[in-house]
């Protein structure tokens, strides 16, 4: 996609998001209401389908398109599993196979695959008790399978989307085949999607906290203008800027470096880095605002409790840290400096 | 969304740039070794070393983006980035050059007289000549514009009197750019400074030290009692000092050397928790690598930025923030995690000394080339909160 149409695509999705993802929505999905409607306006959209080949629906988007968007999902909390069923369908279309409509998710863990049947449970899988279809890749095979076929124990998480532990006890499969990605690639996929989620949503607060300051009067005078405050702001924004540079980099490195292996090392050290961050944003942001964005009516908690449950998804800090530590490590001393300008490791 | 964005689009360095560094590296793995050892244990942007700049100088990569005819190889902004990080990524004493080359050089390239072009940048891109800064004052730290300085007009130049302090380097480097008044009064602000071309050898000029709380003498402070200074070492107008200082300044905070001051403490700490830590000490390992690694995207993003034609003033004060921060936090998270990782006793009792030294030296990250309040402020200006 050039640089016009991705712009445009954005500005679409962002102005899409504002008006139909609103604060009641989001709300909804924490009390288990499936949004229908905006689920099926998401799909009329093309959103799920825009990494995938035009022949088999899609946009023909590239990974980086995808990601683009979902950074902007991130920064209206969408409550629905539009990047897990996104990057489920690249990989679908990568391993040949077409992908149907409906909410997917990725259930990668530790699955065994024997012949068209898969076997195992993975916990915390998103919005498990919603999806119609769970998608994995066991060894070189990616499996799909229905949710009919899949037993879900609903743990929901503490930003409210409906999570679940999925089991599958010899589960017959939707679709097998050869997957474009090893399972480890996948998971690294499914670390740079959250990381960029995490990305407008980190925006997301930045904006949410100084609009608020700049509103919110209190000894006569905007808080804004109090020095106080904006030494806090101005420390929000450094690591606010800190989460989308890095997300963003190692997005543009994956994309450039290709699916099966592209921007490993930057994948790990942005995910580590969205991770570690997403204390010090919501620290700060919920600082500023006072009790007002403490409570439930606000919207603040939108974003700092998917903050807080997204730096634990797909690795946290310390999942990625220690891969990353692990490989420098093992390169020794001299190894550190090409390592940090090579930007590739090999865990 | 009402506030601007700030943004790093991520910027691969180009070609010629990656070209250079495996050019940079090679030179750095055959010299470093030969050249005269500093006191530093561990060397870096501060460590001054007069020998190992003549060599960087002899490869033409100091001021390596000014033209041919001041003796600069006319390559670009990128070129110098990649030179910059490969001598703090490899520790290279670079103390001697690093102000001429990042500020002073280019000050004098973009306002100087050609008399002084002509003097001066064949001198600094040999390794021959070193600056120092004359910005700060006893009672002007961070409000700049509140110089006492003077330096009243005489016939033939100007009689210089006041005081100059946190001078780094003045009593080993040949030249200091000074912040003065030339006319009106002291609480004139921004009008009526200038700066100044000062020799440091000049009558009248005392250069005395300053010792940090670490034992070093790199400060200085450096008095002006009736120092004549000649007409022909005024750089640029009369009265334009406050305009020519904040360019200088937009050099001094946006490079990679506000985030690898320190580099040792990592490299050491590699060094010390041997080929295969515990789970747990890589996991803190990696997180402090990433942390660097997401800075090297933020600043390569700034180069980038600078080299577009853009000038990124409030996303530089953000990395030199993120940074500087970085670079304190860094000694205190290596020196605990070294206490329980570290592979041997001795190994770990020599990390301690290293960390030690990193944390006495860790306050000046965060106060030279702009305090934290003040770079906040920027921040802050930035989102339209002032």
């Amino acid at each position: 996609m050039d640089k016009e149409s991705r712009d445009m695509l954005l500005e679409t999705a962002d102005r899409f998001f504002s008006e139909r993802c609103g604060k009641d929505v989001v709300n909804g999905v924490e009390k288990g209401v499936w949004p229908k409607d905006l689920w099926k306006e998401i799909e009329e959209m093309g959103l799920p389908l825009i990494a995938v080949p035009e022949d088999k629906g899609g946009a023909s988007g590239t990974l980086a398109d995808m990601l683009a968007v979902l950074r902007v999902a991130g920064s209206h909390a969408v409550p629905v599993p539009l990047a897990e069923t996104a990057l489920a369908n690249l990989l679908i279309a990568e391993a040949d196979g077409v992908p149907a409509t409906g909410p997917s998710t990725l259930a990668l863990g530790a699955l065994t695959l024997s012949g068209n049947r898969v076997s195992g449970k993975v916990d915390r899988v998103p919005f498990a008790s919603v999806a119609q279809r769970f998608v994995t890749v066991i060894g070189e095979s990616l499996a799909v399978v229905t949710a009919e076929n899949a037993n879900v124990t609903e743990t929901p998480t503490h930003a409210g989307e409906p999570y679940g532990t999925v089991s599958f006890d010899n589960s017959p499969c939707e679709f097998v085949g050869k997957s474009a990605v090893s399972a480890d690639r996948a998971f690294e996929l499914a670390a740079l999607m959250r990381a960029m989620q995490m990305a407008g949503a980190a925006d997301k607060v930045l904006v949410t906290a100084v609009e608020y300051c700049k509103q919110r009067s209190q000894f006569g005078r905007p808080i804004s203008t109090f020095q106080a405050i904006q030494q806090m702001l101005a420390e929000l924004a450094s690591h606010v800027a800190a989460t989308i540079a890095t997300a963003e980099a190692a997005s543009c490195d994956a994309d450039e470096g290709g699916l099966a292996d592209g921007g490993s090392f930057s994948i790990a050290a942005a995910k580590s880095q969205c991770s570690d961050f997403a204390q010090k944003i919501a620290a700060i942001s919920h600082q500023s605002m006072g009790a007002m964005g403490f409570t439930h009516e606000h919207i603040l908690h939108h974003y700092t409790r998917r903050l807080w449950v997204w730096r634990r998804d797909f690795g946290s800090e310390s999942f990625w840290g220690a891969k990353i530590g692990a490989a420098v490590a093992k390169a020794g001393p001299d190894g550190l400096w090409p390592a940090l300008t090579a930007s590739r490791y090999a865990a | 969304m009402s506030i601007p964005k700030l943004e790093f689009p991520p910027f691969h360095l180009p070609d010629e740039a990656e070209a250079l560094r495996g050019e940079v590296r090679a030179f750095l793995k055959e010299t470093l070794p030969k050249v005269k050892k500093t006191e530093d244990r561990f060397s870096s942007w501060n460590t001054p070393s007069p020998d190992f700049s003549r060599e960087l100088g002899k490869k033409g990569w100091i001021g390596i983006t000014w033209p041919k005819q001041y003796g600069g190889s006319e390559r670009s902004f990128l070129d110098r980035y990649v030179v910059t990080e490969e001598l703090l990524g490899n520790l290279a004493p670079a103390g001697s050059h690093w102000v001429a080359d990042r500020q002073s050089g280019p000050l004098l390239l973009r306002f100087g007289s050609e008399e002084q072009r002509q003097a001066i940048l064949p001198r600094i891109t040999a390794g021959e000549c070193f600056f120092s800064i004359g910005m700060s004052e006893p009672d002007s730290g961070s409000d700049l514009a509140s110089v006492r300085t003077r330096a009243e007009p005489v016939p033939g130049g100007f009689r210089v009197n006041g005081t100059k302090v946190w001078t780094s380097g003045a009593h080993r480097n040949h030249y200091c750019i000074a912040l003065v008044r030339t006319s009106g009064q002291h609480g004139d602000r921004h009008k009526g400074l200038s700066q100044i071309l000062v020799d440091l050898k000049t009558p009248g000029v005392t250069i005395r030290p300053i010792i940090n709380l670490a034992g070093r003498h790199d400060w200085n402070e450096v008095t002006f009692s009736d120092a004549f200074i000649p007409e022909s070492c005024l750089i640029g107008n009369e009265g334009d000092g406050w305009l020519q200082v904040t360019s200088e300044l937009a050099f001094e905070r946006s490079g990679p050397e506000r985030f690898m001051q320190n580099f040792y403490v990592l490299r050491e700490l590699v060094r010390v928790l041997g080929r295969q830590p515990a789970k747990r000490a890589a996991a803190i390992l990696g997180r402090i690598v990433a942390r660097l690694w997401t800075l090297r995207q933020m600043s390569v993003a700034v180069a980038g930025m600078m080299q577009g034609g853009k000038s990124p003033a409030i996303e530089a004060a953000l990395v030199k923030d993120l940074g500087t921060i970085y670079q304190q936090d860094l000694p205190e998270i290596a020196r605990v995690l070294a206490e329980s990782d570290a592979t041997t006793e001795e190994d770990m009792a020599d990390f301690l000394d290293v960390a030690q030294y990193a944390t006495m030296m860790a306050p000046s990250y965060t106060i030279q080339g702009g305090t934290t309040q003040v770079l906040r402020g920027i921040v802050a200006r930035g989102l339209g909160l002032r």
